[in-house]
């Protein structure tokens, strides 16, 4: 295993100052490089897609005639399903992906997709954005979604042999799936201001200033109270600050990301924490408004232009060079995404070119170690299947994924996490 | 009269406003408890025409203008309870630019908010539902006999009345086939953009589109309105429980589901229920109550970012600006970067109080902009939203004594009660050099401009200062 730089100077500061002098210097370029990838590294990219996915119109079953009975201006016919250059997002003889998921395809052919059909909520299922995200979130088995996050679980389960900067929710606020009692994780929304400024007339105060500040706030507070939260997250956010912003500046790489797209700007900030923070294992990603009551097609039919379409597209463009640059680094294979959303949409479209609250949606997750294709079940679309809102049925839960990437990838027992054994989906191993 | 303390009124200032100055402080401390509370909510009575003549100009067209506008009125109002319920009303009914598009919608909800803060909570609920954002946000533009849209009519029962679930007996308000039939008596919902001496709009039955067919509603039939059902809903028990536990976390202190709180939220849904829904009856009940005034209450809530910022600038009686620069601050851009974006919630389930602001980036930014604050001693635009504190306003609280200083600080910026341990730690910083060695504190403006500024940085850094 190589050292970073980081260990390097933390092991220097705990009794080998000195050494430091007599170290060749071949070893301390080394040292300030990029940390060689470590096969036993595993890490998880979540992706929630806030607001309720179309699964429907994500992976479209382009033979289903009830899909185009109920979708009169949202479906895509199988002729449609190509993406701009043309390309077929054809999957299987059922299946394709919608047309503008072309990033998305060449990973699916090359094997490394796992889509799971007619995922959800069979527990608690709920029409309620902030309920399903909540049980969603924290994998509730009662409907109680205070507490930890089922991430957060992980994290404070496994605290006694993993520390430092582990999770970071990427481009935003912090998520609740990384919500813990003990472990704290990063919220990073950019790198320009995330650190820990003092006055700049005085530089020579600056220490006194952390010094003080890291004093007043490392006191003991109340158990649980809110300030003794808010010291605690003080305290590692000042400490961790310039550990995390500095990732930019060691980063190297060919891969060209999109330019003018939020998630693909935060997949690069991913990549660049990656190869800069060693114990980085747990990202997390709130992209889009997939709540498409209307609008998810534009009033004139372009159903490339629509806001649906739209994201997917951003979503899969992202992804594919964030793939590349782990490849690049010859991460590749220490890296898997997951997507999520907290309800599909009916399958009726309304009146205003959308979808209202729906029920199951699919899940992807992305990676080498994943045994690409299709898991699950599609769920039936024949009006005797369908519930008053025109909500297909349920077949996957949301759970067993989780499951089956803890048990999996993160090499944990899901059980110790989610309270009881779930189904493995089958897409690891 | 009920005695109010001097920590009582700066408690009331910080919650029915955004931070209140000494002087403020002291002549609420006069008018006795029900006299502050019903000075600060009768605000109506407060002349405030200064303050809207100030914003004529203001293109409201334009989003950052607008927002700087907001903001601005939050700082110079003379009726900071105003301002501050309508900033809950936002988050109540929390809608989005980013979807309404047009900026002049949202100004128009604003409006809105403010005009009916205090009314009768069936009128406010109407008027906000028939209000073109609130049309555009939800999707009721689009909601018509045939082919409803359910946007809407989900929202207006899970958030902006009842809640799911009965917040005191857990039962379910509502049902998935009331949402579907509900969602048909707002169908046709529209509304007319007019402009005279300001932007307004008008709501429109598009008579088409609406469905006048039976609808079965919470177990009645009938051939229902939107204006009926919203009728129906505030006439509900459950509507009366959760505005006050809705006004309790923002206004009061989290509640709980013990039992004790249970009966909080009963004793003040009894006053809706018996004051025809009057939310203004309700309100003074809530901030007249011993509750508000508990142990409990102090300091029981995190600052939200816009009560932090404004709350710095009045404690500290800073000059913020000037009326010729009305709405040219851009605190809104600090209260964005710490969680708050004026007119952009996250969702329509509003921001997430408490320790929803708080995680390490928003921190940072809390730190940083109490830095930024502290360090800028001359204008300038390199900055964003950040006022000059003076070396005089600094000197007007340094005591020759380093620890006189420090309790200086503390009690203008809250008053804040802290350890002595923590008191030790601030009065050795103002003895420390550079090399960390022990000086004596010496009252010039060479310290006050290095040392001085810096404590009050770092008072601004204590979790006490982060809670309200």
């Amino acid at each position: 295993m190589s050292i970073t730089r980081r260990q390097f100077i933390k092991r220097n500061a705990v009794g080998m100052a000195s050494a430091s002098l007599l170290l060749p210097e071949l070893f301390l370029s080394r040292a300030y490089g990029q940390a060689a990838p470590n096969p036993d590294r595993k890490i998880l990219v979540v992706i929630q897609l806030d607001g309720g996915n179309d699964g429907l119109n994500t992976v479209i079953p382009y033979t289903d005639s009830r899909y185009y009975a109920l979708r009169p201006n949202l479906s895509f016919k199988e002729s449609e399903l190509k993406d701009a250059q043309g390309q077929s997002t054809i999957i299987s003889d059922r299946f394709g992906l919608h047309p503008s998921m072309g990033g998305l395809k060449g990973l699916y052919d090359a094997g490394r997709v796992a889509i799971v059909l007619g995922a959800g909520d069979t527990m608690l299922p709920s029409g309620s954005h902030f309920s399903s995200r909540d049980v969603m979130h924290t994998a509730s088995l009662d409907g109680n979604t205070k507490g930890e996050g089922w991430l957060g679980r992980y994290l404070s389960q496994t605290l006694a042999e993993k520390t430092g900067v582990r999770a970071l929710a990427i481009g935003g606020g912090l998520t609740k799936s990384f919500d813990a009692s003990r472990a704290i994780a990063a919220a990073v929304p950019n790198f320009e201001a995330y650190n820990f400024k003092t006055d700049p007339l005085y530089p020579g105060n600056a220490n006194n200033q952390l010094n003080a500040f890291r004093a007043c706030n490392g006191e003991s507070f109340a158990e649980g109270s809110f300030a003794g939260s808010i010291a605690r997250m003080g305290v590692e956010a000042a400490g961790t600050a310039s550990k995390i912003n500095s990732a930019p500046s060691r980063y190297r790489s060919t891969v060209v990301y999109p330019t003018g797209s939020n998630i693909a700007d935060r997949f690069k900030m991913i990549a660049q924490i990656i190869l800069a923070v060693e114990e980085a294992e747990l990202f997390h990603i709130q992209f889009g408004f997939f709540d498409h009551h209307g609008r998810q097609i534009p009033a004139d039919r372009n159903k490339l232009a629509g806001d649906h379409a739209v994201q997917l597209k951003e979503l899969c463009d992202a992804v594919k060079p964030f793939y590349n640059d782990m490849a690049e680094h010859g991460l590749a294979d220490n890296v898997t995404l997951m997507t999520w959303s907290e309800f599909g949409r009916t399958a009726r479209e309304n009146g205003s070119l959308g979808t209202d609250h729906g029920s199951s949606s699919v899940m992807f997750v992305i990676g080498n170690a994943v045994r690409g294709g299709l898991y699950g079940q599609q769920p039936s679309l024949e009006s005797a299947d369908l519930d008053a809102a025109t909500n297909p049925k349920t077949h996957v839960d949301f759970r067993s994924v989780y499951a089956t990437i803890l048990d999996g990838w993160l090499g944990v027992d899901s059980v110790s996490i989610l309270g009881r054994r779930f189904e493995d989906v089958g897409f690891f191993g | 009269m009920t005695n109010l303390s001097y920590d009582e009124a700066a408690h009331m200032f910080r919650r029915m406003g955004f931070g209140g100055h000494k002087d403020d402080i002291n002549d609420l401390v006069a008018r006795g408890r029900e006299g502050a509370v019903d000075y600060l909510i009768n605000y109506e009575a407060i002349d405030n025409s200064a303050l809207d003549s100030t914003f004529r100009p203001i293109d409201y067209a334009n989003f950052f203008q607008l927002q700087k506008m907001w903001v601005s009125r939050m700082i110079r109002t003379r009726r900071p309870f105003q301002e501050k319920l309508v900033l809950f009303w936002h988050n109540h009914f929390a809608t989005a630019r980013t979807k309404v598009d047009l900026s002049v919608l949202m100004y128009i909800q604003n409006e809105t908010l403010r005009q009916h803060a205090l009314d009768r909570f069936d009128t406010l609920l109407l008027k906000v539902s028939q209000d073109p954002a609130m049309l555009v946000w939800l999707d009721g533009l689009t909601n018509a006999a045939g082919r409803p849209n359910l946007n809407f009519a989900r929202e207006l029962q899970e958030l902006f009345s009842m809640g799911i679930n009965d917040v005191v007996t857990g039962e379910a308000n509502y049902t998935e086939k009331d949402v579907q039939e509900i969602a048909r008596a707002f169908t046709g919902w529209g509304y007319k953009l007019k402009k005279k001496n300001k932007d307004y709009a008008v709501f429109k039955l598009k008579g088409a589109d609406h469905d006048n067919g039976v609808k079965e509603v919470y177990g009645q039939s009938a051939n229902f309105s939107g204006q009926d059902i919203i009728t129906i809903i505030c006439a509900r028990r459950a509507t009366a429980r959760f505005l006050v536990k809705k006004l309790f976390d923002f206004f009061v202190y989290p509640l709980t589901s013990s039992p004790q709180d249970k009966a909080t939220i009963e004793k003040f849904a009894d006053v809706y229920m018996a004051s025809d829904h009057s939310f203004k009856a309700t309100a003074r009940a809530i901030f007249a109550s011993d509750e508000f005034f508990s142990d409990r209450a102090r300091f029981a809530l995190i600052k939200n970012p816009l009560e932090l910022i404004l709350g710095t600038i009045h404690m500290l009686d800073m000059p913020f600006d000037t009326p010729a620069a009305a709405g040219n601050n851009n605190y809104y851009v600090r209260s964005q970067a710490m969680g708050l974006e004026i007119f952009n919630p996250p969702d329509v389930g509003g921001w997430e109080l408490d320790l929803g602001w708080i995680n390490t980036a928003t921190l940072l930014e809390r730190y940083n902009f109490a830095n930024d604050l502290l360090s800028r001693r001359a204008l300038s635009s390199a900055e964003f939203g950040v006022p000059v504190v003076t070396i005089e306003l600094l000197r007007r609280f340094t005591d020759a004594s380093p620890q006189k200083t420090v309790e200086n600080f503390l009690f203008a910026l809250g008053p804040l009660k802290v350890s002595p341990e923590t008191l030790g730690i601030l009065t050795d910083y103002l003895q420390t050099n550079d090399a960390g060695e022990r000086v004596e504190f010496v009252v010039d403006d060479a310290t006050i401009d290095k040392t001085v500024r810096g404590l009050v940085r770092l008072i601004m850094c204590l979790p006490h200062y982060q809670l309200n």
